[in-house]
């Protein structure tokens, strides 16, 4: 399985953090710690777009990181429209983007 | 259907000081709010509780923000015997008079609250501009939440822009945190903010506060770009290129003398925009008042709003900061202890006294502050046709525009015509640009443009979790806009 480059040297500030872990992206391994949100334990990789749009096929990611603009939605271990930004990361945990999908369309896989 | 004396909707400064303050008159309170932990986005605490700065000693030592903010929260955690706390819990709907929906881990039940204080805070507003869907452009808020909360630097070179003295807060935080950042693009020019101290003189801490922050970034050698706008986010996939100018007091850019900037990331935003839905369902009577962020509820000087029982504490009834949510939080509590009979009028008039002069200082502030950093009022011009306005429904400029020449002119109408809103924020991110676009459009101004409606479930929640609540449904429900499944 491929990995992600890990920026977690940059990226991640010093300080305590909870258990190691790893949750996949599109099938790749993602380093995350216990107490993190799906979001910035992408963000913290590197990761910057989480879907592309239905309409104009863009990529958006996080945006507002408190829940309230639904930029960041992803597929959870086959639910769609998850908001990353307040989804606890979990080991095993199955996080896939969402390409092009509207509303209406966000069912499982 | 759950039956509760007191509920209170947020556990920021004003939800926390509501709880505190009816504690303290013997009355349990039950509070609801949808991060893991107390403190709301402003006194956000990490994940990981091991690494806290050090505890202020006591309150009159406290100087800063973030030391009020720990002293608050320990005076929650104090009573915490005397609340009950219903925490990662997201209330997305309210059925008049007083009855909330609530989803959590295990489902979801409707609570019927006795009085219900809704101290939902507000979120940012950001105008729309070319580039501003772009991966790795945030807000301000969301990247003080990845260091603050999260503890992830949002990137390596960052540059914000905007308005508002918050913009300098974050940037504080990010320097502190080790980012490089590129630059501030402050629309206000410093003018604007001087004309303002008088009003500012109101709460010289804070002020001296600011001071301090600007000094800091400035021995950093941060440039801060006073009467200049962010007109464009550049990058394929993500955001590597900033274009910025200076920009005259309506916020209008002098394209000649525009600069680029190279960055991984840019934070934007023009200050914050009270939450309103659940006053909105409840039929609470809504102003508009520009100095605090537009529509807001009508509040008596009790904070009770026009519907009996309902009462308001903090942004969400017009956005003045933690403090003033704070004072307003006591206010609020003391209210409802009084309706309640938990406190006589003599007592209810004695702290009252002592709180209202408080509350008007620290609002004087507010709106001096608000008004130097008022966003200006061409700052949706930098929208382009094509650009997107609703984020959700990614309808553009030009579609809102064509709708208002076919005659649209409301939320209701522009809604049905292309979209906007209809997505799962429901018009929270895009509505107060849209407003505005309609109002010039229109020449009419934001507060004459009908805002869009607001239905239940204000957040998406998932079809298959309605169908399984922890209580039997009482109410009939308009579908989630967002259906989720498992496999």
């Amino acid at each position: 399985m491929q990995s992600l480059p890990d920026f977690t040297d940059f990226a991640r500030l010093p300080g305590s953090r909870g258990a190691a872990l790893s949750f996949t992206f599109d099938g790749q391994n993602v380093p995350a710690y216990d107490g993190e949100t799906v979001a910035a334990a992408l963000w913290a990789t590197g990761r910057r777009g989480l879907r592309t749009t239905p309409r104009r096929d863009e990529p958006r990611g996080a945006f507002c990181l408190i829940g309230v603009c639904f930029d960041c939605l992803v597929r959870v271990d086959g639910r769609a429209n998850v908001r990353a930004c307040q989804q606890p990361v979990r080991d095993g945990m199955r996080v896939e983007s969402q390409r092009g999908e509207n509303d209406g369309a966000g069912g499982g896989p | 259907v759950t039956a509760r004396q007191i509920v209170i909707v947020g556990a920021g400064p004003a939800g926390m000081s509501a709880a505190v303050t009816l504690a303290e008159t013997g009355l349990r309170a039950t509070v609801i709010d949808d991060n893991p932990r107390p403190g709301g986005q402003i006194y956000r605490q990490s994940a990981w509780p091991t690494d806290e700065p050090a505890k202020p000693d006591n309150a009159a030592r406290s100087t800063t923000l973030s030391d009020r903010g720990t002293l608050l929260r320990e005076r929650f955690e104090r009573a915490a015997g005397k609340l009950e706390v219903l925490a990662g819990a997201s209330v997305w709907g309210l059925f008049p008079p007083r009855t909330v929906a609530v989803s959590h881990g295990e489902g979801w039940e409707l609570i019927e609250a006795g009085q219900l204080v809704l101290a939902c805070g507000a979120y940012e507003f950001v105008s729309p501009f070319p580039g501003w869907t772009l991966p790795g452009v945030l807000t301000p808020g969301g990247a003080q939440t990845l260091v603050k909360s999260q503890r992830v630097r949002p990137g390596k070179r960052v540059f914000l822009a905007g308005t508002g003295p918050f913009l300098l807060v974050v940037a504080h935080t990010l320097l502190a945190a080790g980012v490089e950042v590129a630059g501030v693009a402050e629309t206000a020019r410093r003018r604007d903010v001087a004309r303002r101290l008088p009003g500012l003189l109101a709460n010289p801490r804070l002020l001296a506060q600011g001071s301090r922050y600007l000094r800091e970034l400035r021995r950093a050698g941060v440039p801060i770009h006073w009467g200049h706008v962010v007109t464009s986010a550049h990058g394929a996939d993500r955001v590597d290129e900033v274009t910025f100018a200076p920009c005259d007091g309506a916020g209008r850019p002098d394209g000649r003398r525009q600069r680029r900037e190279a960055v991984d990331t840019l934070c934007v935003g023009y200050g914050f925009v009270p939450r309103i839905e659940l006053h909105r369902l409840a039929g609470c009577e809504i102003a508009y008042d520009e100095l605090q962020g537009g529509w807001r509820p009508a509040l008596e000087h009790s904070l009770e709003t026009s519907v009996e029982g309902i009462w308001t504490a903090g942004d969400c009834g017009g956005v003045a900061g933690a403090v003033a949510a704070e004072l307003s939080g006591e206010v609020a509590g003391l209210g409802v202890a009084r309706r309640l009979d938990a406190l006589d009028e003599a007592g209810y008039q004695r702290r009252m006294a002592n709180l209202k002069p408080q509350l008007a200082r620290v609002r004087r502030f507010a709106q001096a502050l608000n008004r130097a950093y008022l966003p200006p009022r061409r700052i949706t011009d930098l929208a382009q046709p094509e650009t997107v306005v609703c984020r959700c429904e990614e309808v553009t400029r030009g579609e809102i525009e064509a709708a208002v020449e076919h005659g649209g002119n409301s939320g209701r109408t522009i809604k049905v015509m292309t979209r906007l809103g209809m997505g799962p924020c429901q018009g929270r991110m895009c509505w107060p640009a849209a407003s505005r676009m309609i109002a010039d459009k229109t020449g009419r101004r934001p507060e004459e443009v009908e805002p869009l409606s607001v239905r239940p479930p204000t957040m998406p929640v998932c079809l298959g979790d309605l169908m399984q609540p922890r209580q039997e449904p009482q109410l009939s429900l308009s579908p989630s806009p967002l259906p989720c499944s498992s496999n």
